[in-house]
């Protein structure tokens, strides 16, 4: 996505899904699936602010270059391409962070990440240490009484069995010291 | 020939509402719709449904309690009292009838955490009542956050041992509408098309779909805050709630659309994070309700 080019592409993909969908509440006279297409078009027309804003940001930043971030090599995060993604489709910021996979956190340390004072909040699962700061389920750093900062291995299998796809939506901060 | 209604018709929300009734009251007249019984019990909790409900506008619950049902009893709203009033709800076992309940199932010593009347000489328990006439309802709804998950009633350390209806009548169907409270449209909107056209279709939690199935932070007029990373401080600022504890981004209710007291505004809109009261696991699992110390950036803490 860093490039131009790329954010066209998506851009023309958006267009083509929203007239698509502005076809289909057109002809569809069964109001019970209107629901489904308005809310897939709210999140087309959602997307496509946010790449018409990154690109004026990129338009008007002209000359200031992204490093491109290497495909982390995590096993956890090898799935994300195959993925469907859920709705609401929220921009990740793991895209502009350093090369993940070079830190390591002892439990200590991952214990100031707690979201409090403007510090980031990150949780490790399965010995990866993820950053929930700004996803949408973990509100002021907390998450159905979970706060930020732990291991949450355990918790994670009791609560979303057979949801690991959750975790290949959240940006990766290192290891967790074994 | 049906009459149809051609423009130019009033479009204001009284005038709808005057239309439905009077085709509803001419359908009762005409006995294509009948009346059916109602027995509301309030169990363990704190009454707040049953006062949201006497918010309803459009119908208003006057309105769903004269025309559509006949409300056989209600521990607040009956004239009866006493063993009077605990023989009406025994009357209404051998006959046809919707049962609605807001408040938890108190479990503790038998249910005597929850006395809700007396029945020859005896305490009648809010455990009795909910067991002997959720055998007997043709169509439940478990209204609130006690009566679908246990909610405040059953928050830790839960002294009196609160537990959900559906724990206590564990293979009987029902209708969830969780909410502290629940908004009057959820439950008269849910009755009414029990009445008229059958149960409505639910989500997996048991949650009509028409009313609990968009999430509150993808209708929510502050989602470009959200989506561009702005966000309030304090409470009153007019931006994304989330680093303040916004519970909107777990929650499945109309709110952001529907609003509250007569659809004039909501928490959201009036500054404040939601609170997550209509989720499941609310209040304990939403808690802490706000924060002030995630924004702030402190040198010394
Ligand atoms: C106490 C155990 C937990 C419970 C009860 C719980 C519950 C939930 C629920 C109900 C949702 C769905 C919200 C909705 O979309 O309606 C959710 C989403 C989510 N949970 Fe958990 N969770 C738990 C533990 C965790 C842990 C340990 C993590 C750590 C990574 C986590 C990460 C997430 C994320 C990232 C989402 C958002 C998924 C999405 O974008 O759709 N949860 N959780
Ligand atoms: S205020 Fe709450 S519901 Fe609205 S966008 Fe922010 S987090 Fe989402």
């Amino acid at each position: 996505m860093q490039n131009i080019a790329l954010i066209r592409l998506q851009m023309n993909h958006l267009v083509t899904q929203a007239r698509q969908d502005i076809h289909s509440l057109s002809v569809m006279n069964d109001s019970s699936d209107n629901s489904q297409t308005l809310q897939r078009l709210w999140d087309t027309v959602s997307t496509m602010h946010f790449l018409s804003e990154m690109l004026a940001n990129q338009a008007m930043m002209a000359g200031y270059y992204f490093s491109t971030v290497p495909a982390p090599a995590l096993p956890a995060q090898t799935g994300t391409a195959a993925q469907p993604v859920v709705p609401p489709v929220t921009p990740l910021p793991n895209q502009t962070l350093p090369p993940p996979g070079e830190r390591t956190l002892t439990l200590q340390e991952l214990e100031t990440y707690d979201g409090k004072n403007g510090r980031p909040a990150y949780v490790a699962v399965g010995g990866v240490v993820y950053d929930v700061t700004n996803n949408r389920a973990w509100a002021a750093a907390t998450h159905f009484g979970l706060v930020a900062g732990k291991d949450y291995t355990a918790e994670f299998a009791s609560c979303h069995a057979g949801q690991e796809s959750i975790l290949a939506t959240l940006p990766i901060v290192g290891r967790l010291a074994e | 020939m049906k009459k149809v209604v051609l423009p130019p018709e009033s479009l204001t929300n009284e005038a709808i509402a005057a239309r439905l009734t009077n085709a509803a009251d001419e359908n009762l007249k005409k006995g294509l719709i009948n009346k059916r019984n109602l027995v509301y019990l309030e169990l363990n909790g704190c009454s707040g449904n049953i006062i949201s409900l006497l918010n309803g506008q459009n119908p208003s619950f006057e309105y769903t309690l004269n025309s559509l049902v006949d409300l056989r009893y209600s521990n607040s709203l009956m004239a009866a009292e006493g063993e009077r009033a605990s023989e009406k709800l025994m009357a209404v076992l051998d006959e046809d009838f919707i049962l609605a309940v807001e408040g938890a199932v108190a479990l503790k010593n038998n249910g005597l955490y929850n006395v809700i009347g007396s029945l020859d000489g005896q305490p009648l328990t809010g455990l009795q009542a909910a067991t002997i006439l959720g055998e007997r309802a043709s169509h439940i709804l478990a209204v609130g956050a006690c009566a679908t998950h246990g909610g405040v009633s059953a928050a830790k350390p839960n002294p009196s041992e609160s537990v959900s209806l559906q724990q206590v009548l564990l293979d009987r169907e029902m209708i969830k509408l969780p909410g502290c409270p629940v908004n009057p449209d959820w439950f008269l909107g849910t009755l009414a098309h029990l009445l008229l056209y059958g149960e409505p279709e639910t989500d997996n939690l048991g949650r009509p779909l028409m009313f609990y199935s968009t999430l509150i932070h993808d209708r929510c007029p502050r989602r470009p805050f959200f989506d561009r990373g702005i966000f309030a401080e304090k409470l009153g600022d007019k931006t994304c709630l989330f680093k303040l504890g916004c519970r909107g981004p777990v929650t499945r209710t109309d709110c952001p659309t529907r609003q509250w007291n007569g659809r004039v505004n909501w928490p959201i809109g009036d500054d404040t994070p939601c609170i997550g009261c209509s989720q499941f696991g609310f209040p304990d699992a939403m808690a802490p309700f706000i924060s002030f110390d995630t924004t702030r950036v402190v040198k010394d803490e």
